[in-house]
This record gives structure tokens, C-alpha cells and sequence, in this order.
């Protein structure tokens, strides 16, 4: 390992400003909590009460492409400038994502299972949003593949960046284009934008906004809290060799 | 049982449209007897503990894996 490597793994002190932020996405996230559980809800048949999965389920989907976007840019920064804490950056960024993605495509199996397919037991359904999410999931787990085939270093970083650019390329139509062209469980399919006036009850709105930013405020603390153990990793592992 | 073609383009407004109508007129049994009570409120809890239990298992691996890291450092102490 050259000096310019471990200089690049340096971090910033963890400043005052992340300790406030860290405090601010807990409370956040707990007042949406509790209002999701107890605000005010358009009790529809069928839907009832599960209406409220929108505030728990849609974000994660927000935090996923989130996750891809900041893995895409911190791949592309790595192949511009080959410093490695892009490559540590995007990893992480990849990892939140992928975590958020399974939790998302779990809520939505649960879901769908206890709402419109009571009786059925059809666990999945092939819903072409859930058939491309799973899709683009296994993308996702094939970067975590291809990083963890590859020993060196050096290479594992640039094919992985560069695997990076294709897996998000493939996510906005994986997880927003393409499910909207056909049936769905889910709203938008009808050719209308989802979460249009009609979709979502006003008093239901603000309560998913705010949870949407919750979430994607818990996934940037988680993503940065993983970036700096896994620059400590490095450094540790690869000093006492 | 089915789900059909039909059935599906019947359920474009969702939020109120069931896939299999009849499934609905059975008493439901086991595991659905306890997620469709009280206005299946249920749901909502399994939706939100699939979250934090994922979350949860997410903060332990760090967890362990940072503590691997103390161990490494303590180990290795002098030479730092």
C-alpha cells in the first residue's frame, strides 16, 4: 500500500453537525411512526388499515434508488480519480441499497398476501413490479458477487465500479419505467403519475412525505456509518501486514 | 383459487377491487385469522418489524464486525 491510499482512506472527524443529524433522523422517524400508526386514514374495503404500509413500504423503494444513485456517482468518481475511498463509498452505498430493496420487497409480499390475496395463499404473485424488483435485486447481489470473486484490490474496484454504472442503469426501469406499462397491484399503472390528487388522501400525504425523507435520512446515517467502519477496516487490516 | 386474466383487469382500482371475490367469503383460517383482525391492522405491524428486524440485523453485523476491529487494534497495540 502506497502513502496516497491510506491518505484516502483518511476521514473527517466525526463533527458536531453529524451528531445532531444522527439525533434528528431518530426523533423523525419515530414521530412518522406514530403518526403512521394513528393518523387518520381513508379506510377503503379490502386495503382497511394496511393502507398505512405506503408511509413503511414505498420508502424503502426511495432509500434503494437513493443507495443506487450515490453507488453510481462514487463508481464514476472512482474511475475518474481511482481514489479508494470511492470504491469504499460506493460499496456501502450499494449495500443500503440492497438491504433497503429486500426489506421492500418483503413488506410488499406480506402485504399483498394478507390484502388481495386472502384465501389464496399465494405467497408470490408475480406482479410485474415485484418480478422486477426480484430482477433487479439479483442484479444487485451479483455486484456483491463480483467483488467477492475478485482478491486484487486495484481490480476489484474498477470492475466493480464499472458494474456499478450498469446495475444502476438498469434500476429506474426496473423499479419505475417498465412496471408501469402493465397490471399492477400497484397505483401508476393506469397511465396516471402515482401519488397523484386522486391516489392519496390529503391527510395521508404529509404523513408519507415525511416518512419518505425519514427513511431516506436513516439510510444516508446508515450508509455513512458503514463507509467509516469500513475505512477503519482497511486501515487496520492492512497495516499489520 | 384462480387468478385469472380477467380477474386481474377487474382489480385496476385496487384499492377496492379483491383478485379472488370468493376468497373473501371464507372464514379465514390460521395465520390469516390473526393477520386480517381488527381491520387488519396486523399487517402494518408485520410491514414495520420486517423493517426494524431487517435494521436490526444489519446494526448487529457491524457491530460484530467492529468489534473485530478493537480486537486487531488491542492485539496489536504496541506496534500502533
Amino acid at each position: 500500500m502506497t502513502p496516497t491510499d491510506r491518505d484516502s482512506l483518511m476521514l473527517p472527524t466525526r463533527g458536531k453537525g453529524y451528531g445532531i443529524f444522527t439525533i434528528f433522523v431518530a426523533t423523525w422517524l419515530t414521530v412518522v411512526i406514530c403518526f403512521g400508526i394513528l393518523g387518520k386514514i381513508s379506510n377503503l374495503p379490502i386495503l382497511e388499515h394496511t393502507a398505512r404500509n405506503l408511509y413503511f413500504h414505498v420508502p424503502m423503494w426511495f432509500t434503494l434508488m437513493l443507495g443506487w444513485f450515490v453507488a453510481a456517482f462514487h463508481s464514476l468518481r472512482y474511475l475518474m480519480t481511482r481514489k479508494r475511498m470511492h470504491d469504499v463509498r460506493a460499496e456501502q452505498a450499494a449495500l443500503v441499497a440492497t438491504v433497503f430493496g429486500v426489506l421492500g420487497i418483503t413488506t410488499g409480499i406480506v402485504w399483498s398476501r394478507f390484502t388481495w390475496y386472502t384465501g389464496t395463499n399465494i405467497w408470490w404473485n408475480g406482479d410485474p413490479r415485484q418480478v422486477m424488483v426480484a430482477v433487479q435485486l439479483l442484479i444487485s447481489g451479483a455486484y456483491f458477487v463480483l467483488r467477492g470473486a475478485l482478491e486484487e484490490d486495484r481490480l476489484r474496484a474498477r470492475l466493480a465500479a464499472a458494474y456499478a454504472l450498469f446495475a444502476t442503469a438498469t434500476m429506474p426501469f426496473l423499479t419505475y419505467v417498465l412496471p408501469r406499462r402493465m397490471e399492477s397491484l400497484h397505483p401508476g399503472a393506469e397511465g396516471n403519475p402515482a401519488f397523484s390528487q386522486m391516489d392519496i388522501a390529503p391527510e395521508m400525504r404529509w404523513i408519507f412525505y415525511a416518512s419518505a425523507i425519514g427513511f431516506l435520512m436513516l439510510g444516508w446515517w446508515i450508509y455513512t456509518l458503514r463507509v467509516r467502519f469500513r475505512a477503519a477496516e482497511i486501515r487496520v487490516t492492512e497495516r499489520s501486514h | 383459487m384462480q387468478v385469472t386474466l380477467d380477474t386481474l383487469s377487474a382489480a385496476r382500482d385496487t384499492s377496492i377491487a379483491l383478485l379472488d371475490p370468493n376468497a373473501a367469503q371464507q372464514i379465514p383460517q390460521g395465520i390469516e385469522r390473526a393477520m386480517l383482525a381488527s381491520d387488519k391492522l396486523p399487517v402494518v405491524l408485520a410491514v414495520i418489524l420486517i423493517i426494524w428486524l431487517g435494521l436490526l440485523f444489519l446494526l448487529f453485523r457491524t457491530d460484530w464486525k467492529i468489534s473485530r476491529i478493537e480486537k486487531r487494534l488491542n492485539e496489536g497495540g504496541d506496534k500502533a
